[in-house]
């Protein structure tokens, strides 16, 4: 395997490339930590555009073909700059998760953050921030646990519970036996809710909620697989087998077709012009962000 | 505001009894499935031993109670028709887990009713997750070898190698090789798919959860996919589509499943297809059921409330 | 595992599961102890889980292996390092100073890339969405054939697949109309002083009410499945299979 600048032997020296660059990294963020004041806003800009105009560009540049950057080289400048985004742009996208992966941790340090000093302090119902503690805790040992015996019987299909050991079993009752019912059990405490409001304050009391509930109650009825059967049977009797024009008029009053013609007719223009609305302002808070004009915050 | 009539707790118990007792009875629904849930059907259906789909699977265990009866349907299906898959997430970490775990009871099922379990490596990998969805489903649609270029997965022997020299790999060069993407999400990775992938033209279909359906048929609508599945009508479609087939008479000459969406019929698929959807599907229909009186007698209140107002006044 | 020991761990663990879905749906009473214990129990382990997730089916293979590079058990070197791979450390650290009081400024950098990305992506993909939206929504509101109402059942397919009658050039006309007026009551949200376009946002606002009414009924199907979910696993999954051993 040939060495490039970027792409060392992990049996050759590819350790000091990576510690030359962990302490080029370091040097980086205490130098981003210096930054003056004024320069501290534009630098967040300069950075955020430079990401947005990445995508900008590659979508934008004219694109090579079929590119194969083993066997093709680019003749002119535009081809450079479209091989250059062609081939970079895996590794731009790979960035972007890896940092978002990052990222990820910063709820669960900041669930530990205020846990651990609820615990420290011995604040009003400490005893259930040791209870979120020693849950996180038994998840991720045994987590990795179950991973490390995973990795090190490759052969083996650790999700045949046949040949399932101590910490597979744990694992499998942290995750299956609770944390899934129970997120499972958390959502559907929202249904009670919708119940409840629906009673209370679902009500025809001017012409927009009678509007609502109409629709609402037409397509749970269509919903309803014995309701709509019954009635487009019944449609279907009235109608009777001649193929003439009233009895054509007449099968459009089934349930499942008057629901149709309300979902094509009404409901999907309605849903096409809300998140086209929606589309328009995202586009413009996206470009607001790339081009730098938003003013939240303070940098 | 002044609180009266049903109390909540009586309002929250009647929601348990109606969702817990028909559960114990065996009711048989007459259905007519949805044109998007019969689209789907027909997509899946017209794939061929061999063709390889990338299926998305961004659910967890919050909406088991319809994503994981899609999951269980869409994989008993490419299952029996011995299609290839990749699996890979981009919703939320618990997500390939919990569809590893449904892969497992499948294939538990499979064993039990002694057809073969579909291996991984050979018939199928993971590609794990991929955090940031929007930007993980546009490096897949841009260049999927780069994207799932690093995943490493056990072949038959418990080597670790790339999952692109996987048999399921073999003809994957790009995003437009896969002879299907399907998304089993209950988030809006449907959005990042129909702007991405969608793009490429690849065939796109999702099974989406009930709350999704409007914003879905949106996209059915405008043929930017072939077809879903949303929320518990469409897992009682997929189950009875794959059990009686479409437009297929019976003894008697009755056809159980009927679709004017289709000319001809789909044949029914052999082995077990019934599970969630047709246990879950009846009781549904208690609750909705309850729903609309709960409306009703809150509308009654407020008419006669209203009545006795103009009675005083 | 022997079969009969996975038995046992399956009651055991549905046991659990029951246990902590009645812990968590206690809530419906009032806030108590029981439930805040579950709650807590809840958010450890799905905390835990991201831990755990974030690095075995991601980092591990999408940042790990690419600045290690793949050395194979016979020796062999299937993929370099690439150690520009731990410069996203420090980039991903600034995010951590969101914590610190004098420099939490840093962790807008980050930030500051995934919004870019985000930008950028969405001037890629605003046509793609809703360019065959607008066009599938530019329907025909004049009919082609003027003696029909409705489309006849004896009609030959290709014709009546072209053919516009009344009733769709009717029903085309309320699609558009619909489409035209959500989305003007969306653009023109500020105060509008014609009288023809105030109108127009009101009839607006009425068809919004339908596409709402819609999505109320479908979530209405989807939360109430999650119930019946929950309700299964306790009555069937716990009670009658692992207790009763019915079924």
């Amino acid at each position: 395997m040939n060495d490039t600048i970027w792409a060392r032997n992990p049996q050759g020296d590819l350790k000091m490339f990576i510690g030359g660059g962990l302490i080029l990294g370091i040097v980086l963020f205490f130098g981003v930590m210096q930054t003056p004041i004024q320069a501290r806003r534009p630098l967040v800009w300069l950075v955020t555009f430079l990401s947005g105009g990445f995508m900008v560009a590659y979508t934008y540049w004219p694109k090579p073909i079929n590119f194969d950057a083993k066997t093709e080289l680019p003749k002119n400048g535009v081809e450079t700059v479209g091989s250059f985004l062609q081939q970079s742009f895996g590794v731009v996208s790979s960035f972007v998760q890896i940092i978002a992966a990052f990222l990820l941790g910063l709820g669960i340090f900041s669930l530990l953050r205020i846990h651990l000093m609820n615990i420290a302090r011995q604040k009003k119902d400490w005893v259930f921030s040791v209870i979120l503690l020693v849950s996180m805790l038994s998840m991720i040992i045994f987590g990795y646990w179950d991973f490390m015996i995973r990795q090190g019987e490759k052969a083996v299909d650790f999700d045949d519970p046949q040949f399932w050991r101590m910490p597979n079993m744990v694992r499998d009752f942290l995750f299956d036996g609770l944390l899934q019912q129970m997120d499972a059990a958390m959502f559907s405490i929202i249904a009670f809710f919708i119940l409840s409001a629906a009673y209370r304050a679902f009500r025809a009391r001017s012409v927009e909620a009678t509007i609502l509930l109409g629709t609402a109650l037409l397509v749970i009825l269509s919903l309803m697989g014995v309701v709509a059967g019954a009635w487009d049977d019944k449609v279907a009797a009235l109608a009777g087998d001649g193929k003439t024009g009233s009895a054509d008029f007449i099968m459009n009053f089934k349930i499942t077709e008057v629901a149709g013609w309300l979902k094509n007719t009404f409901q999907t223009p309605a849903i096409t012009g809300i998140k086209f609305g929606i589309g328009l302002g995202t586009i413009s808070m996206a470009l607001r962000i790339w081009l730098g004009l938003e003013k939240g915050g303070k940098a | 505001m002044k609180k009266g009539g049903i109390p909540k707790f009586v309002i929250y118990a009647l929601l348990i009894a109606c969702c817990s007792i028909p559960l114990f009875f065996k009711i048989p629904i007459p259905n007519k499935p949805s044109d998007p849930s019969v689209d789907f059907y027909k997509t899946l259906s017209a794939l061929k031993e061999g063709d390889v789909v990338l299926l998305g699977s961004d659910w967890t265990g919050s909406t088991r109670g319809e994503s994981k009866g899609h999951m269980k349907a869409i994989l008993r299906t490419l299952m029996r028709k011995n299609v290839k898959f990749v699996i890979w997430s981009s919703a939320d970490p618990q997500s390939p887990r919990a569809a590893l775990d449904v892969i497992a009871e499948v294939n538990a099922e499979r064993v039990a009713n002694k057809e073969e379990k579909f291996q991984r490596w050979t018939q199928w990998v993971s590609a794990g997750f991929y955090p940031n969805a929007d930007v993980a489903i546009n490096a897949v649609a841009q260049d999927v070898r780069t994207a799932f270029g690093s995943r490493r997965e056990n072949d038959t022997n418990g080597v670790q190698q790339q999952i692109f020299k996987s048999p399921v790999m073999q003809k994957i060069k790009s995003v437009t090789d896969f002879d299907l993407v399907i998304d089993v999400t209950a988030s809006k990775t449907t959005d990042f798919h129909v702007q991405f992938i969608s793009a490429k033209n690849v065939p796109l279909m999702f099974a989406v959860t009930g709350v999704m359906v409007p914003e879905t048929q949106v996209f059915y609508n405008s043929n930017q996919i072939k077809g879903f599945i949303g929320g518990l009508k469409g897992v009682f479609d997929m189950e009875q589509m794959m059990e009686k087939g479409i437009n297929v008479k019976d003894a008697n000459g009755k056809i159980a499943v009927a679709s004017d969406k289709i000319s001809g019929e789909i044949a029914p698929l052999p082995g077990v297809s019934v599970g969630q959807g047709t246990k879950y599907y009846p009781t549904l229909h208690v609750a909705l059921l309850l729903m609309i009186i709960m409306i009703g007698i809150g509308n009654y209140e407020m008419i006669s409330a209203r009545k006795r107002q103009k009675g005083n006044g | 595992m022997k079969p009969e020991q996975i038995e046992v761990y399956r009651t055991i663990a549905a046991g659990a599961g029951v246990l902590a879905t009645i812990g968590l749906l206690s809530v419906l009473y009032k806030e108590n102890k029981f439930y805040r214990v579950f709650e807590h129990i809840f958010l450890g382990l799905a905390a835990g889980w991201s831990a755990v997730a974030v690095w075995t089916e991601s980092l591990r293979e999408i940042w790990w292996d690419k600045l290690t590079g793949v050395v194979e058990t016979t020796g062999a070197v299937t993929e370099p390092g690439r150690w520009a791979y731990i410069l996203l450390v420090p980039i991903g650290a600034m995010g951590y100073m969101v914590f610190s009081r004098k420099h939490n400024w840093m962790a807008k950098i980050p930030m500051g890339i995934l919004l870019g990305i985000w930008s950028g992506l969405q001037i890629q993909s605003f046509w793609t969405v809703y360019g065959p939206q607008m066009k599938q929504g530019m329907l025909p509101i004049i009919p082609t054939s003027f003696d029909k109402f409705i489309v006849r059942s004896d009609a030959p397919p290709e014709l009546a697949a072209v053919t516009i009658t009344w009733s769709q050039a009717i029903s085309n006309f309320l699609f558009v109309f619909t489409l035209l007026s959500v989305l003007s009551y969306f653009l023109f949200s500020f105060e509008v002083k014609n009288r023809a376009l105030k109108n127009f946002n009101v009839a607006g606002r009425y068809l919004l009410m339908i596409g709402f009414g819609a999505i109320f009924g479908s979530t209405v199907m989807m939360r109430f499945s999650l119930v019946i979910d929950r309700m299964y696993f306790i009555w069937d999954e716990f009670l009658m299979k692992r207790i009763l051993h019915m079924g």
